[in-house]
């Protein structure tokens, strides 16, 4: 009796983990440290609807999450689905790591001008976009008044410097922070400043390096104009590091997303935001960066097939309105065209309006094959500047279109 | 004694009776070490030999031959790498051994308290160096780090100053952080070798007349010169390899100023998944590391031949 006791509790075991080995597993990625409860939300109700399907997640900060994500892949265990920057889809799609993402054209309707551009590559999407990011320049107007000066925003780029130079030399705090450590956002503000002046880095048609321009020269001078008034040192800065000294009232503007307002507006309520200006050969633009959810390419299309569903869910139009609203990002979607239960937030909004309107003129983060040596390329040109190294101007800008070149 | 130097030992012997010879009992016994060098050092060595000779990367790999090795032939920015890595390796090896004598000779001296100030020298080399580093970033802050505000206080800059933004000075920053993590060990090893010396040369050297500065140059210094020199080879293999540092302080840069070969071949294999060009810098490593050990270990021999070391 006691064996034949044994024997079922044995066989129930089995059973059930035979079944739990038909349910699919879904290891998911997500990169930025936490899962966002507009996102957890959707991943409930989705193993609700679908409870076969169960979603493993993993929060990873951004230092090392795309490492680990493209690492795995590479070395032949990927994850399901992974929540990454935009910038690494070329390079995974290339290496035949990740499959193509599978947006309704319903949806592509409604996606804001330049979104789908950081995903496409050889007519196909490679990730959904997830989260948009657009930029702007915060000015410290007690910083701005108290240098004698109106608070407003500057027109061009002369017109910063020179709110810089006033700021510096009034109270010896760096008028303005722009970034040159070894980092993305080095080469993201860059482009800021770039796309404002009319360049371009690729060309979008043909992939052919664009960079060495006389737009690119522009910018790099005005980098080099700017510098005795910026931050001492600023190979050692990074725009995150730049909100602290901006709270501390030792800066007096810099470029960041619109999650910068609620870092700062504690400690800097006199914070005035406006577009990125422009320089002397363009309008006022920004750099347009997605992160995306990709799916990695998998031996079990059935894993394949609910990673698919699952990022569709994710990035559906109310889920992604939850999202978006809730975080503070540059609404991704054009809201206004559907109907998400309220007027959109950023309807009729000054601040909002700043961060919207820039995307018409921006610029997509470039779509390369190789991001970290885009990333390399791009901040040795920039400190070459900071540091005066490297030659003068035209030869930073003919060395970084010849190193591109090589990592398109 | 003599008995068991001179002829087979009883387990050579029993192994014998049994029809294994004693070759082959010898190779058995070190078998399980052989292995496991094996496993751990031999197989990953040549898989990294064999990688640098294909274009691994993220997609796959196909075998290119020495292009690999060409590329860093013909890139003048490698040569360049080379020379800051020797240079790196040689001033903080230096500065270690220089400070680690001085520090265990003061430790060695019969002082009270010092016991607790052999202990106090420690924490650089126990704590984790990230938690260190983490610490050593704080001070070499700019705005709010203590070193550039003594040097304020002190007149030296009127402002701030960011230590880790200007080549130099990072690569000099990376060099002092280098040195307080490694200068401990070497102090110790220094210690452990000035309390072997004999008492009786210290006490035949004073009665002579021989003043301190004498007896440590003639009687300390050459009875800790195998150690010494022992000591030097081993810093010299962990400086050059030496990757955390670097790293949390300034991730090779700026513009590369402090990218020494160990952090090139990071960035290119695991950085930039060039696993390929990433594995034929590793060889470079290890042919530089093995030739600089071989020249290394004779100057040793001659070292310990002339002070009487078997």
């Amino acid at each position: 009796m006691q064996h034949s006791k044994t024997l079922m509790v044995a066989a129930a075991l089995l059973g059930s983990s035979a079944l739990s080995a038909h349910a699919t597993d879904l290891q998911f990625i997500m990169c930025g440290g936490e899962v966002r409860p507009a996102d957890q939300v959707v991943i409930d109700q989705f193993q609700k609807d679908n409870p076969d399907i169960k979603v493993n997640m993993e929060a990873v900060p951004w230092g090392t999450c795309q490492d680990k994500s493209m690492t795995l892949a590479a070395a032949g265990n990927p994850p399901s689905v992974a929540y990454m920057g935009s910038r690494t889809l070329k390079q995974l799609s290339k290496n035949g790591l990740i499959v193509p993402a599978e947006i309704t054209p319903e949806m592509e309707a409604l996606y804001q001008p330049g979104v789908l551009k950081t995903v496409s590559d050889g007519g196909k999407y490679w990730g959904y976009p997830h989260a948009f990011s657009t930029k702007a320049l915060y000015i410290n107007c007690d910083l701005v008044t108290a240098a004698g000066l109106e608070c407003k925003a500057p027109a061009d780029w002369t017109e910063m410097i020179a709110m810089a130079k006033a700021i510096k030399e009034k109270d010896g705090v760096a008028g303005i922070g722009i970034a040159g450590k070894d980092f993305d956002n080095t080469m993201h503000m860059f482009l800021d400043f770039l796309y404002s002046n009319g360049g371009t880095v690729l060309n979008a048609e043909t992939g052919e390096v664009t960079l060495d321009s006389q737009n690119t020269r522009e910018t790099l001078q005005m980098y080099k104009d700017v510098m005795p008034y910026g931050i001492e040192g600023p190979t050692a800065w990074e725009r995150d590091q730049m909100k602290d000294l901006f709270n501390d009232g030792k800066l007096g503007m810099y470029v960041n997303g619109p999650w910068g307002f609620g870092q700062q507006k504690e400690k800097v309520p006199n914070q005035l935001v406006v577009p990125v200006p422009h320089g002397p050969s363009g309008v006022s633009g920004t750099i347009l960066i997605t992160d995306s959810i990709a799916v990695f390419k998998q031996k079990d299309p059935a894993v394949e097939a609910a990673a698919q569903k699952l990022a569709a869910a994710l990035t559906s139009g109310a889920a992604q309105y939850d999202l978006d609203k809730t975080w503070g990002l540059t609404p991704i979607l054009q809201y206004e065209k559907m109907d998400v239960g309220e007027k959109p937030y950023y309807v009729d909004d000054a601040f909002w309006k700043v961060f919207v309107d820039g995307i018409s003129t921006g610029g997509p983060e470039p779509l390369v094959t190789d991001f970290k040596s885009l990333q390399g390329v791009f901040t040795t040109m920039i400190q070459g500047v900071m540091l005066d190294e490297g030659g003068s101007i035209d030869d930073l800008v003919k060395q970084a279109s010849a190193d591109l070149a090589e990592v398109k | 004694m003599t008995d068991v130097v001179g002829s087979k030992s009883p387990v050579i012997a029993k192994a014998g009776r049994r029809g294994l010879s004693e070759g082959w009992f010898a190779w058995a016994l070190i078998a399980p070490a052989m292995l496991f060098i094996g496993v751990i050092v031999a197989w990953p060595l040549a898989e990294t030999i064999r990688l640098s000779f294909t274009d691994a990367n993220m997609g796959g790999e196909n075998f290119v031959g020495l292009a690999n090795y060409e590329k860093l032939l013909h890139s003048s920015k490698f040569y360049e790498i080379i020379g800051r890595t020797f240079f790196w390796m040689f001033l903080s090896v230096g500065l270690k051994l220089i400070l680690g004598l001085i520090g265990a000779t003061l430790l060695n001296a019969a002082v009270p308290g010092r016991a607790l100030f052999r202990v106090l020298i420690m924490p650089p080399w126990v704590i984790p160096i990230a938690i260190g580093c983490i610490g050593w970033l704080w001070l070499y802050n700019g705005h709010f780090g203590i070193v550039a505000g003594m040097m304020q206080r002190m007149g030296i800059i009127d402002g701030p100053f960011e230590i880790l933004a200007y080549k130099n000075s990072a690569f000099y920053a990376a060099i002092v952080t280098d040195v307080w993590v490694g200068t401990p060990m070497v102090s110790l090893f220094f210690l452990a070798a000035m309390q072997g010396v004999s008492r009786d040369l210290y006490e035949a050297a004073w009665v002579d007349g021989a003043g301190r500065w004498y007896r440590f140059r003639r009687i300390t210094i050459p009875q800790i010169m195998p150690v010494i020199v022992s000591m030097a080879l081993l810093s010299a293999i962990w400086t050059f390899n030496s990757f955390e540092i670097i790293w949390i302080l300034t991730q090779g840069g700026p513009r590369g100023g402090t990218t020494t070969m160990i952090v090139d071949t990071y960035k290119t294999a695991i950085g930039n998944y060039k696993f390929g060009e990433g594995a034929a810098r590793a060889v470079v490593i290890v042919v530089l590391l093995a030739v600089f050990s071989l020249i290394y270990l004779q100057i040793l021999n001659r070292v310990n031949r002339k002070y009487g070391v078997k």
